[in-house]
């Protein structure tokens, strides 16, 4: 290929003159189709484009099309200069035809038919494709394993980066240069150019035969100019094509032979060639990981072990004094508690009598309940709106109708508010008669004020999970339209959010605060301490979190508290109305009164109307407290820069064990290799100083080469493979729920059987490849959970802990009862199997977890489908990402560890 | 005989008085104030004050102040300000319920304080120059931060604004229009003190003697207003006329309170109005019947102070208070006063006060629903007109990259297409896309009424647009448009957030950035005539744009973090390159090497004397052993 130094006119216009026959069609036709691109009376781009929504029998034509033609003439020009010369190469290589017949062929279809797979089935998204860049990538990636076989590594540093991640690189750069460029359709590209590459597609080649046959009966040879023979291909313009197989034998004495430059103690002793000093360098680098010492390179499974036992350890550290604080207010705008509360006297003749009108609406229909509600909102001077929204998950559908009003702030201008939510029934489906008839008083109270600063939103919806979710995403623009009606009226930013769950008749003790929201986001803990705060100091009434609602503060409370709020947040569902505000930066909390007491109706109105009075205070939004913390009693917390050094260090010793696999891998002591190398000494007939540093040699690992494509493609195969319980747990009616579960669980406990099976039969894993196995998915999962603990600490934790296990695995060839015990207790630590055991322990507790899954004491079958239905919920309305880091995360790494185990 | 002369003489000496008062203030008509009451629906009464005084322009020119403010007029004259409008605004419009804003919406202004002028000036660069003189001058008279009025808050509308006054053809060559908003300015008393020190009365007399902070701020809309334009009658000499202007809509409830205790605490369950029809009314269970019934109030209930007295400057035959009301509402006022209706408009009842020093009572009783003859919402207030245009505006999206504004613009009118310029002025930090804007129509009547939309760029007539630049002026949007009769329009476009600098956050930074209220100037229709026959404006509300706001303690966390590193590197780095590293076998030997050298020497030779005498003798090897310990 030209470089630029190199230019020069002449040989730029000789290389042109000489451009193949194909390589010349190939332009012409996307210059052609560019300018017929041109005109406007036929829209070839959505003609020929590659629509994943629209590929059908009948429009596979695109597949073939859509390289060929570009949005712009810059879009066309940079490809055509990409495409040239990879193609020119290509085709001097393998011949006009076969290139012909591969170019229409397998290599646009393949990655068109991955793209749209992926396009319309995993990501759900239509995004069109057209262009030649797919083809440039490939044909790159091909040259980048080439170029890996004869050339490894450049290094930087001291990090030795593949050259086969070119490709991937210049992918990433292309997708941060260019705008609209299609990240998706070029890794399409690649991984096909690798698979080609590395000779997997081989087979697709139309025969030599064949070819040879058409080429000597058409004498295309002779009759078409620039034609590339299928003869000529074998020693073409290159000569003689470096081969996979002379690569492989060409590179280990390379690197022997450097190693004799080297002596044991790793002195450099000076050498004068490039090659010798590139090679030096990376076997000293090496030689500080496991080169050195034989300890060193025994410690990571006990350093992964300690980073376990330390990263469980400190979370239990968390509880003790020392370790957490108390809950202070930061934000000293919001002054709980410092203003007199007026709700009392004749406002609670009116609130019995809205008490018996909604009593009276317990069994009408959710548009009469509105009707009746909206009426009485306009008596009051409220603007009103409704909206309707329908859910589909699990084959249900979940429909209803929010109605809502809005008191405007009486000299505000509509630039903030605040929302009151009180639903018509809540989470756990009970009839929210009191929570609603506070709300409406309170809100008739609130006119009366001039001090408001922000709107009040009254929020009323028919349920407490879809209906608020549907309210928040309408008023921040972003819900479906099909599923979600807009809002007709609207008020400014919500400021802050709170939901009253008031269902039980009596007098109360004290209140509950429900905080979690979905995907364990939390609101600010500023509004949970003025809450408490306001609750204790002010009312006089008991606080309570995370149902423990007798809490003596001491180590053991304290634990149980803060793991019961792990677990919600871990679970990433809705607890409460207010869940759904917090993934918008709206802070918000439920509160709910709990047990037998003094406290009626009243008292939880001064407390809503003394936290409406702290957040009208507000200037700011909240910002100034903590947004991650864990609450391990209601006055008592600690920060993320406590706590999370636990689920890091976790996700750290996967990370370890993978790095120090990678690392083994590269060296073996495969007396084969030694052998090999020792011939090729000593037919150079090496002096007597080489021989001693030989005889160094043979102790320390000698380098080898790692077979990477069956480790690579077992990995990927088996992440990509967890899609599809994700698929089917998402999408499967409900009651086939427990059933596709039991099905899925079983072939999931039988997949590393048969996959171990086929490998050891098929293609006889070494046990390097093994290592190599274990290396890649222990580093995906490292990498997995550590971004993960930033956004949802518990979560990381939990899959972190559950997923130990798997940092152990090895073949175990030799004792096959520690495999078979190995392999028994990963069985039980199976995701399908990890789920009915927790939906069994949940249907036996005493409804105390606060799981709001109400699993409570019905059987383990109805359990595992609420748990599904849950998570299918989740996922389709609340956008919780819970299945997915089950599925596609823990899933995949638990089957491969698995395979490994048995293999 | 003499009874009649007697008691005709009163109202003869009252008319003289009358008139020496009026001659002694001549002209008399140069100063003119009025207070007109509105009731209106949901307990709420919209009192608009009007104060207006004329001074002819070559007195103006001669420094010969009357009833023009000698302070604002040395103003005007320094920064050759020939027009000048300021707003003071506070709350919203609720169109929906109180119906057509006063004055047509000429004034009012959007929430804060709003500002544009007619500069007479040779050049851009100069009017800029006297603009900020201006703007500086009227700060420090208005106690308001209008010298925060800088060039990125400044635009110069082309279509939105035209000048109200008489201005002859020769200096209207010359005038500079500039525009200039606070939106956060928050509006208070001391605004409202400067504002009264204007009048030629001060709040001592008149209709201004009920003007009170804490009733005018604690009203749910209210606006302040100043207008300074040449006026030339026909026929006359040019004057230059100041008018200011107060309107403010007070929720009659609130404002019965009394000032010593606001605090609305529940009222005893006994006065508590309730609904007896319900089966489950009970002594402790009352579903309260409407609240929005209308209530009694007298005029110093509402204003927390009674009217002392007439004005003595004003025209004596203009009536000083007026009520618009149906003519079947009840209204007492105090002795004395005489009631004047005009013929046309039978609904507005005016009150000419007596000169004397009396205080000026007014009161509008309660009106039984109920019994004999009972009353309606239609004897309590005049219905209000439909406004022409109902406007909303609303920020759209979330996060902190993107967003959008979304423009609800509705025709009520069946039969009337309404044409009106809508002008958005944005801070340079919301990067609008003009390609994104559209307008999406909805009728709801003709052919394809209902909720359907349709993208209509016919509704959109012209756009003038000047776009920001970075930190040196903002987006100015004018967009000319025409809704057809019955129909509702979707205007929508989308913004992006720049990330400031870190000075440039305003303290209170998390609360959000406001953006100003869109000026929707209503064209005057020559085709239909009668209703839309003058200019009119509205303004939609203000809106908090969040940016994307830094952790304000980030500095001393990034300081910290950058020493630890830098000494870190530092220290490594300063190891490598000064030490010099040698081989160990090189170097000299550390004690503790050279003593376990020494002793492993010296086991040595111990074990190779042990070797060379355990042939020989036991003893031998005994005493070597002693020997080494």
């Amino acid at each position: 290929m030209p470089n630029v130094q190199s230019f020069s006119t002449l040989r730029a216009r000789s290389y042109v003159f000489r451009l193949p026959l194909f390589t010349r069609l190939m332009v012409l036709a996307i210059v052609v189709l560019w300018l017929v691109g041109i005109q406007s009376a036929w829209d070839l781009r959505k003609w020929g484009a590659l629509i994943p929504d629209e590929m059908n029998f009948f429009t596979a034509y695109r597949m073939n099309t859509f390289p060929l033609i570009h949005l712009n003439l810059l879009h066309a020009l940079l490809n055509l200069l990409a495409l040239t010369p990879l193609l020119e190469r290509f085709e001097s290589e393998y011949g006009t035809l076969t290139s012909a017949a591969m170019f229409f062929g397998p290599l646009t279809t393949i990655p068109a038919v991955a793209y749209v797979i992926l396009e319309r089935v995993i990501f759900r998204v239509n995004t069109p494709v057209m262009g030649a860049s797919m083809w440039v990538f490939l044909l790159f990636s091909v040259e980048a394993v080439r170029t890996y076989k004869i050339n490894p590594y450049f290094v930087i540093g001291t990090v030795q980066v593949p050259t086969w991640t070119t490709p991937l690189v210049m992918a990433f750069v292309t997708a941060a240069l260019i705008p609209s460029t299609s990240f998706l359709g070029h890794l399409c590209g690649i991984g096909t150019g690798y698979l080609f590459g590395l000779g997997y597609l081989k087979f697709i080649a139309p025969p030599e035969k064949i070819l040879r046959w058409i080429e000597g009966k058409l004498n295309l040879l002779g009759r078409l100019p620039h034609y590339v023979s299928v003869d000529q291909k074998t020693y073409g313009r290159f000569g003689v094509l470096p081969s996979n197989n002379s690569s492989g034998k060409r590179i280990s004495p390379a690197l022997t032979h450097i190693d004799q430059l080297t002596d044991g103690s790793g002195t450099y002793k000076g050498s004068t060639s490039l090659s010798g000093m590139v090679g030096s360098t990376q076997r000293l680098a090496s030689a500080l990981f496991v080169g050195r010492s034989p300890k060193l390179q025994k410690a990571p499974p006990y350093i992964s072990l300690l980073l376990i036992v330390v990263g469980v350890a400190w979370l239990f550290m968390l509880p003790m004094n020392d370790y957490s604080r108390r809950t202070y207010i930061s934000e000293n705008a919001l002054l709980p508690g410092q203003v007199h509360t007026y709700f009392g006297g004749s406002d609670q003749n009116v609130l019995r009598a809205y008490r018996h009108e909604i009593g009276a609406l317990e069994n009408k229909t959710n548009t009469e309940v509105n009707d009746k509600l909206e009426h009485m909102f306009r008596s009051m001077g409220l603007k009103v709106g409704r909206q309707n929204y329908t859910y589909t998950t699990s084959g249900n559908t979940v429909a209803g109708e929010n109605v809502y009003a809005i008191l405007q702030a009486p000299r505000g201008d509509a630039t903030e508010a605040i929302v009151l939510v009180a639903a018509w029934r809540n989470v756990k489906g009970e009839f929210n008669r009191n929570g609603l008839a506070v709300a409406l008083a309170l809100t008739r109270y609130f006119k009366r004020w001039s001090l408001w600063s922000k709107d009040i939103i009254l929020v009323v919806p028919p349920d407490s999970r879809a209906g608020t979710q549907a309210w928040v995403d309408a008023y921040h623009d972003s819900h479906d339209s099909r599923r979600v009606a807009d809002l007709p009226i609207k008020s400014g930013a919500l400021q802050g959010a709170l939901a009253i769950d008031y269902p039980q008749e009596e007098r109360f003790e004290g209140v509950h605060i429900v905080y979690d929201g979905v995907n364990g986001q939390l609101p600010n803990l500023d509004l949970i301490n003025s809450v408490t705060n306001i609750a204790s100091g002010q009312m006089g009434m008991g606080s309570s979190i995370q149902h423990m609602f007798h809490h003596n503060d001491q180590y053991r409370d304290r634990l149980t508290c803060m793991l019961r709020g792990m677990v919600n947040q871990g679970l990433g569902h809705a607890v409460g109305p207010h869940s759904s505000f917090i993934p918008y930066h709206v802070d918000a909390v439920t509160i709910q009164p709990v047990g037998q007491g003094w406290h009626d109706e009243m008292g939880l109105g001064r407390l809503v109307e003394g936290t409406f009075r702290s957040l009208n205070n507000l200037l700011e939004h909240l910002h100034q407290s903590f947004f991650f913390y864990l609450l391990m009693q209601k006055e008592r917390f600690v920060s993320i820069g406590t706590y999370l050094p636990s689920a890091m260090l976790i996700a750290a010793n996967f990370t370890i064990t993978a790095i120090s696999l990678w690392v083994k891998t590269g060296y073996g002591r495969k007396a084969d290799t030694a052998k090999e190398s020792k011939d090729i000494k000593e037919k150079k007939g090496v002096d007597a100083d080489a021989k001693k540093a030989e005889q160094t040699a043979e102790e320390a690992p000698a380098p080898v080469e790692r077979e990477l494509y069956l480790p690579l493609s077992l990995v990927t195969g088996c992440q990509f493979l967890g899609f599809v319980p994700l698929f089917v747990f998402n999408h499967a009616p409900a009651s086939l729920l427990a059933p596709l579960f039991v099905v899925v669980t079983l072939l999931s406990l039988a997949l590393p059987h048969a996959l171990s099976f086929f490998l050891v039969t098929t293609y006889r894993p070494t046990h390097q490849q093994y290592q190599l196995i274990t290396s890649f998915f222990l580093l995906l999962l490292g990498m997995f959970l550590s971004t993960l603990a930033t956004l949802n600490f518990s979560l990381a934790f939990l899959v972190g802990l559950l997923a130990t296990p798997l940092t152990f695995v090895r073949p175990f060839p030799k004792v096959p009862a520690a495999q078979y015990a190995y392999s028994a207790l990963l069985s039980l630590l199976n995701p399908g199997v990890v789920v009915l055991g927790a939906a069994v322990a949940a249907t036996t507790l005493h409804g105390r977890s606060g799981l709001g899954l109400g699993v409570v004491g019905v059987s383990p079958w109805e359990a595992v489908r609420k748990v599904l239905e849950e998570g299918a919920f989740g996922w389709g309305v609340w956008g919780m990402y819970t299945p997915l880091i089950f599925w596609c995360v823990w899933f995949p790494a638990w089957v491969v560890g698995s395979v490994v185990v048995l293999g | 005989m003499q009874p009649f002369s007697l008691s005709s003489l009163i109202p003869l000496l009252t008319f003289l008085v009358s008139f020496v008062a009026a001659s002694s203030a001549a002209p008399a008509a140069d100063y003119h104030e009025q207070l007109n009451l509105k009731p209106l629906p949901q307990n709420s009464l919209l009192a608009s004050f009007n104060f207006r005084s004329n001074t002819s322009l070559p007195e103006f020119e001669a420094h010969n102040f009357r009833f023009f403010p000698r302070s604002l007029g040395q103003i005007l004259q320094h920064a050759g300000t020939r027009e000048l409008h300021l707003r003071f605004s506070l709350g919203r419009w609720d169109a929906e319920t109180w119906g057509a804003r006063p004055w047509d919406g000429t004034k009012e202004g959007g929430t804060g304080v709003e500002l544009w002028a007619w500069l007479e000036a040779e050049s851009d660069e100069e009017a800029d120059h006297k603009w900020l003189t201006l703007t500086n001058a009227l700060s420090g008279l208005f106690c308001a931060s209008l010298n925060f009025i800088d060039s990125t808050r400044t635009t110069r509308p082309v279509m939105s604004f035209r000048p109200e006054g008489d201005h002859p053809n020769t200096t209207m060559a010359n005038m500079h229009l500039l525009h200039g908003v606070l939106p956060r300015e928050v509006v208070c008393t001391e605004n409202l003190t400067p504002f009264l020190k204007l009048l030629p009365c001060k709040g001592k007399a008149g209709v201004s003697s009920l003007l009170d902070g804490h009733k005018l701020f604690d009203a749910s809309w209210q606006s302040m207003a100043i207008d300074v334009k040449p006026v030339c009658p026909a026929g006359e000499e040019c004057v230059l006329q100041i008018e200011q202007t107060i309107d403010m809509v007070l929720d009659i409830e609130r404002s019965k309170r009394p000032r010593d205790n606001p605090i609305p605490r529940p009222i005893p369950s006994h006065e508590l109005k309730c609904n007896t029809t319900k089966p489950y009314h009970a002594d402790d269970t009352c579903f309260p019947t409407d609240s929005l019934n209308a209530q009694e109030w007298t005029l110093n209930q509402i204003f927390g102070k009674s009217m002392l007295g007439k004005c003595p400057l004003t025209d004596p035959n203009v009536p000083p208070v007026c009520i618009q009301a149906p003519h079947t509402r009840d209204v007492f006022t105090s002795m004395d006063v005489q009631e004047v209706k005009e013929p046309g408009n039978e609904n507005q009842r005016c009150y000419l006060l007596p000169s004397n020093e009396e205080e000026f009572h007014l009161a509008l009783p309660f009106m039984p629903r109920d019994g004999d003859r009972p009353k309606t919402d239609a004897d309590e207030f005049v219905q209000p007109a439909t406004p022409l245009l109902y406007a909303e505006r609303s920020l759209t999206g979330h996060g902190q990259e993107h967003g959008g504004v979304q423009a609800i613009l509705t025709n009520p009118s069946p039969d009337a297409e309404v044409e009106f310029v809508y002008m958005e002025s944005l801070p340079w930090f919301m990067r609008i896309y003009l390609h994104t804007l559209k307008a999406r129509i909805s009728h709801r009547t003709g052919s394809d009424a209902g909720q359907t939309l349709r993208d209509d760029d016919d509704v959109i007539k012209e756009i003038y647009y000047r776009p920001f630049l970075d930190r040196q002026r903002g987006t100015q949007l004018e967009i000319r448009m025409k809704i057809p009769p019955g129909s509702t329009v979707f205007m929508a476009y989308d913004f992006e957030k720049t990330i400031l600098r870190y000075t440039e956050y305003p303290p209170d930074a998390n609360r959000g950035f406001d953006v100003a209220a869109a000026v929707i100037t209503i064209l005057p229709s020559n085709s239909t005539g009668g209703r839309a026959a003058r200019m009119s404006n509205l303004r939609t509300t203000g809106m908090l744009l969040n940016l994307p706001t830094p952790d304000f303690s980030m500095p001393y966390n990034v300081i910290i973090f950058t020493s630890t590193c830098i000494a870190l590197a530092f220290g490594g780095l300063y190891n490598i390159l000064v030490r010099r590293f040698v081989g160990r076998d090189e170097g000299p030997e550390v004690s503790l090497v050279k003593l376990q050298k020494r002793l492993q020497e010296a086991a040595q030779r111990v074990k190779e004397r042990v070797q060379e005498r355990l042939g020989v003798a036991g003893k031998g090897a005994k005493k070597v052993e002693g020997k080494t310990d």
